[in-house]
């Protein structure tokens, strides 16, 4: 599957990254370019007597450059790949230097270390009871943090919102932090998320409403946590802010391997350059939706790119949980394939979700697949309808503008995140078979 | 809205330590197990506890079976089917996108050329963009309506700033595209039309004038500028006497370009006495005088425009001015029998110089004639603002305009940037540099690109613009300019400009239409 520049200059960690890859298509800049199934390289003139090295192997993307940029992928991996998209006929060097191969092996070697840690590890024993009474500690004090937030919680409902001012809500971030200082950083998350909604919008009581019940029941479960079952146990872990272990998931882990076809892909701002990306996959063998989760520091990228509308061969490795929708990108063979979309009627995706729910109710995004949709605008809203029902879109007013634009009134298929009132769009498609024809663009 | 809390708002608001939250009844499942919530007496849960577990319930019972609202209604009239195919090949949309996004008018106008030509459409994902574009510039929206397609008429119709493109479909026939058509669509009508029937448009302007706004009377009259014949005089004298400024300064200026026009014979008669043949010792010489006082017929020859309270003339000079501004620049150089230099010579040596340069300026920018645009160009005028220089190479054919510019790129070689900006300003939109001013620009630039050191503040931005307005075949030679290895910061996203602009023409340069199925 050939990447569109569009596609491409999404993979970029920054505006400035993409613009200045741009600027590095002119012919002069590159006097060797060479391309084989599995990689592409290239040498870029940069402002040392040597050229850059740069590379990628197709099956990710993964990107490699000699640059001392500490951004990922650099502006020489971004300006390769498009001119790859744009110029093929200029990648006329088929047989691959050694610097090239060597990276290949490289990584190939690494991906191999890495299964061997993976298989030690599982060998090796740990102190059960030390790690056992770590995890007690840590339970203990998050037992005892989410008794002060429910005695917390029923203070605010006993005052009341009405009396709710910017001094009361300085009380709610302390709250917050306290439960960070706790060891659960999920339930000061969903504080703060509390807090900012206060007097926005009409229904903020409702919302405000909506979002301490959640905390009740959270801290609820806490208390009862023994008696939950193990995997709601596991979701419950995951909500309060802790994650488990990425190397206990690749190793205990559910492991599916299937071809992926990616549903949508999303880059959002967080606070202190931390950016998060959110990537949901449709398994076509198995039917499984997968999210996968990742967080880039100072502006450094991922380093596998998920193009929406591709299919992916991978082996995700599940977390544990009832809601069985996180997992990780345990193994990725090959490059990017045409997708094979999902098609189920909107009915089971609605049974999806309810299901999803009853197992786990603290998810809070679901993957939501909607065939059929018409993008519409009612009033300064925009909504999509499809099956007599319309849901209100929760997209940016440039990227609502594109999808209408794409769609012209007629019907296609989207997928987005559903939260239970808005329909965040993330990728539209026309046929089962072909490419994405709109993403929603990173924030 | 969250409706299904509504019930538990009035409580959560005022506070359960005032307002009990009971009697509260939600219908359903979800409606028993709320109701053993509310009413459980366990004994340490106070009623914010009961009210916090019911938001709980509802939270996640709201989610488990949301499933958006009921929409009864009929759906909007979708898009019609397009009749052009979209310019969607290969890397072309991403740089149609970066071109709308960051380039100069100019590039958007040649991008809307072109894509006609070819008889394309712009990619639907690219026309919020477009439209944007034109909302902004009221110049660059005759050239979208015609590469917007079906899809960009009912994009349009979505948003009330971007209703100048709505109109008809493209494909209508020419008395709904009259009738029902955007502002740029009767624009495009009647131009087509005065370039194959100037009667009928002619006619049909006249058959809809009462019914027009001031500002579709003024742009729609000015169309008569092509193929204008004395069959126009009736009509332009009508708007002559229109109740819009506007109209009545386009039919005026149209009127120029009528010499034969009765108006223009009467401005020529009021004008001739003015100026007298003297004889001066051997020699005759010509004077002229400023009227002593407007004439009686003044108002209905539209010479009653009042002197603006500082204007550097003064009243009498102002009427000459007013005078000047009527007659046809043939008539000056005919009945003198003095070129257009001479003329403008001999008019700094009188009195009412600078009446007389303003009135004829106005009336080159009305009627352009290229002796008197060389005449000005080469010998200006210094009461007359210099930016007004611009405009009058803007009135010569191209061939005449680069003249002057290869002749100072001749002299001065350091005078490129000065050219260059000149150059560019000039250009009109839809236009290129000839290919031998473009050759000449190229070489007074290609070593200081070379040097990777374009410190010029003026040239720097200058050097995007004259990508977009080089002759094409001199694109390639742009294209591999040797440059530097040590470029500033600054100069390299210029020359990432410079690089993008050439890649969008070029593509744009391959585009072929078509053939339909």
């Amino acid at each position: 599957m050939t990447l569109t520049a569009e596609a491409i200059l999404a993979l970029a960690p920054d505006d400035a990254s993409a613009k200045a890859a741009r600027g590095l298509l002119a012919p002069a800049k590159w006097p060797l370019l060479g391309a084989s199934d599995a990689a592409v390289w290239g040498e870029c003139s940069g402002s040392g007597a040597k050229p850059y090295q740069t590379q990628v192997d197709l099956a990710g993307p993964s990107f490699n450059c000699s640059c001392p940029s500490r951004k990922f992928p650099c502006k020489h991996g971004l300006a390769l790949l498009l001119l790859r998209a744009q110029e093929a006929q200029r990648f006329s060097a088929a047989e691959p230097p050694a610097w090239v191969t060597e990276w290949l092996v490289s990584r190939a070697e690494k991906a191999q270390r890495k299964e061997e840690r993976q298989s030690e590890k599982v060998a090796t024993p740990v102190d059960p009871h030390a790690s056992a009474r770590r995890e007690t500690q840590r339970w203990t004090r998050i037992e005892t943090a989410a008794q002060e937030l429910q005695r917390w919680l029923a203070d605010q409902i006993g005052r009341g919102f009405g009396t709710l001012n910017s001094a009361v809500l300085q009380t709610w971030h302390t709250m917050a932090a306290r439960m960070v200082d706790a060891q659960a950083p999920g339930l000061g998350t969903r504080v703060r998320e509390a807090a900012a909604g206060v007097h926005q919008g009409d229904d903020w009581p409702a919302q405000t409403l909506r979002r301490l019940g959640m905390l009740q029941l959270l801290c609820e479960a806490v208390s009862r946590r023994a008696t939950l079952s193990p995997d709601v146990q596991a979701d419950l872990r995951g909500a309060v802010g802790w994650p488990h272990d990425q190397a206990d998931v690749l190793a205990d882990g559910e492991w599916v391997v299937d071809r992926w076809t990616v549903l949508g892909c999303v880059v959002e701002e967080r606070a202190d350059k931390l950016a998060e990306r959110r990537v949901w996959l449709h398994g076509e063998r198995s039917g499984r939706r997968a999210w996968l989760l990742e967080h880039a520091f100072g502006g450094r990228g991922f380093e596998t790119a998920w193009l929406p509308g591709s299919g992916v061969s991978a082996t995700m490795a599940f977390f544990p949980g009832a809601s069985g929708l996180r997992a990780l990108a345990a193994d990725i063979v090959g490059p990017a394939a045409l997708p094979r979309w999902p098609v189920e009627p909107l009915h089971d995706e609605w049974l999806r979700i309810a299901r999803r729910v009853a197992l786990c109710p603290w998810t809070s995004t679901h993957p939501l697949v909607v065939r059929d949709a018409v993008p519409l605008r009612r009033g300064s809203a925009f909504l999509v309808v499809a099956e007599g029902r319309a849901l209100p879109l929760a997209i940016g007013e440039p990227d609502a503008w594109r999808l209408h634009a794409i769609a012209g009134g007629h019907p296609l298929q989207l997928m987005g995140e559903w939260d239970g009132q808005r329909f965040a769009a993330l990728t539209a498609w026309r046929d089962d078979t072909g490419g994405a024809v709109w993403t929603r663009s990173a924030t | 809205m969250s409706a299904e809390f509504m019930p538990l708002v009035p409580t959560a608001m005022l506070g359960t330590d005032r307002e009990a939250a009971s009697p509260l009844i939600w219908p359903g499942e979800v409606g028993q197990l709320t109701a053993q919530l509310l009413q459980a007496q366990v004994s340490d849960d106070g009623a914010a506890t009961r009210v916090l577990r019911v938001a709980a319930v509802l939270a996640s019972c709201s989610i488990a079976g949301a499933h958006g609202a009921e929409w009864t209604d009929p759906l909007p009239d979708a898009a019609r089917d397009e009749t052009l195919a979209a310019a969607d090949d290969g890397s072309l949309p991403a740089l149609l996108a970066w071109a709308l996004q960051h380039s100069s008018a100019h590039l958007h106008f040649e991008v809307c050329l072109l894509l006609a030509r070819a008889g394309r459409r712009l990619p639907e994902a690219l026309l919020p963009q477009a439209l944007e574009l034109g909302r902004r510039s009221t110049h660059l929206r005759l050239a979208l309506a015609s590469v917007i397609g079906e899809r960009g008429v009912w994009l349009a119709t979505q948003r009330e700033d971007w209703s100048f493109a709505a109109g008809v479909s493209v494909e209508a026939d020419i008395e709904t595209r009259w009738s029902d058509g955007s502002f740029e669509q009767r624009i495009a009508l009647l131009h087509e039309e005065r370039a194959s029937a100037p009667d009928a448009m002619r006619a049909r302007l006249v058959a809809s004038m009462d019914d027009m706004s001031a500002k579709e009377r003024a742009a729609f009259a000015a169309l008569l500028v092509e193929r204008i014949s004395m069959n126009d005089e009736p009509l332009l004298e009508r708007l002559r006497a229109d109740r819009s400024r506007d109209v009545r300064q386009a039919a005026l200026d149209l009127l120029l370009r009528l010499p034969d026009a009765a108006h223009v014979q009467r401005a020529i008669t009021r004008m001739a006495p003015l100026l007298q043949q003297e004889r001066a010792l051997l020699r005759k010489r010509w004077v002229i005088d400023a009227p002593a006082a407007p004439g009686a017929d003044w108002k209905d020859a539209n010479l009653d425009t009042p002197r603006p309270k500082n204007d550097s003339l003064g009243e009498r000079a102002w009427w000459l001015y007013q005078l000047v501004r009527q007659v046809p620049l043939t008539w000056w150089t005919r009945h003198v029998g003095m070129t257009a230099v001479e003329l403008l010579e001999w008019a700094g040596k009188t009195d009412w110089s600078e009446a007389l340069w303003r009135g004829w300026r106005d009336v080159l920018f009305a009627a352009p004639d290229a002796e008197w645009c060389d005449a000005f160009l080469d010998h200006w005028p210094a009461p007359l603002p210099a930016r007004d220089r611009d405009t009058v190479l803007g009135l010569l054919p191209a061939a005449s305009r680069e003249r002057h510019w290869l002749t100072r790129l001749r002299d001065d070689r350091e005078s490129v940037a000065a050219v260059v900006s000149q150059a560019i300003a000039v250009c009109a939109a839809g236009e290129s540099l000839s290919l031998a001013m473009s050759t000449a620009f190229a070489d007074g630039l290609s070593e200081r690109v070379s040097r990777g050191q374009i410190d010029d503040y003026t040239l720097r931005p200058a050097l995007t613009a004259l990508a977009a307005t080089l002759h094409p075949d001199l694109l390639d030679r742009i294209a591999d300019w040797p440059r530097s290895g040590s470029e500033t910061p600054a100069f390299l996203d210029v020359m990432h400009d410079v690089t993008q602009i050439i890649a969008v023409r070029r593509a744009l340069r391959t585009l072929t239409t078509p053939r339909r199925s």
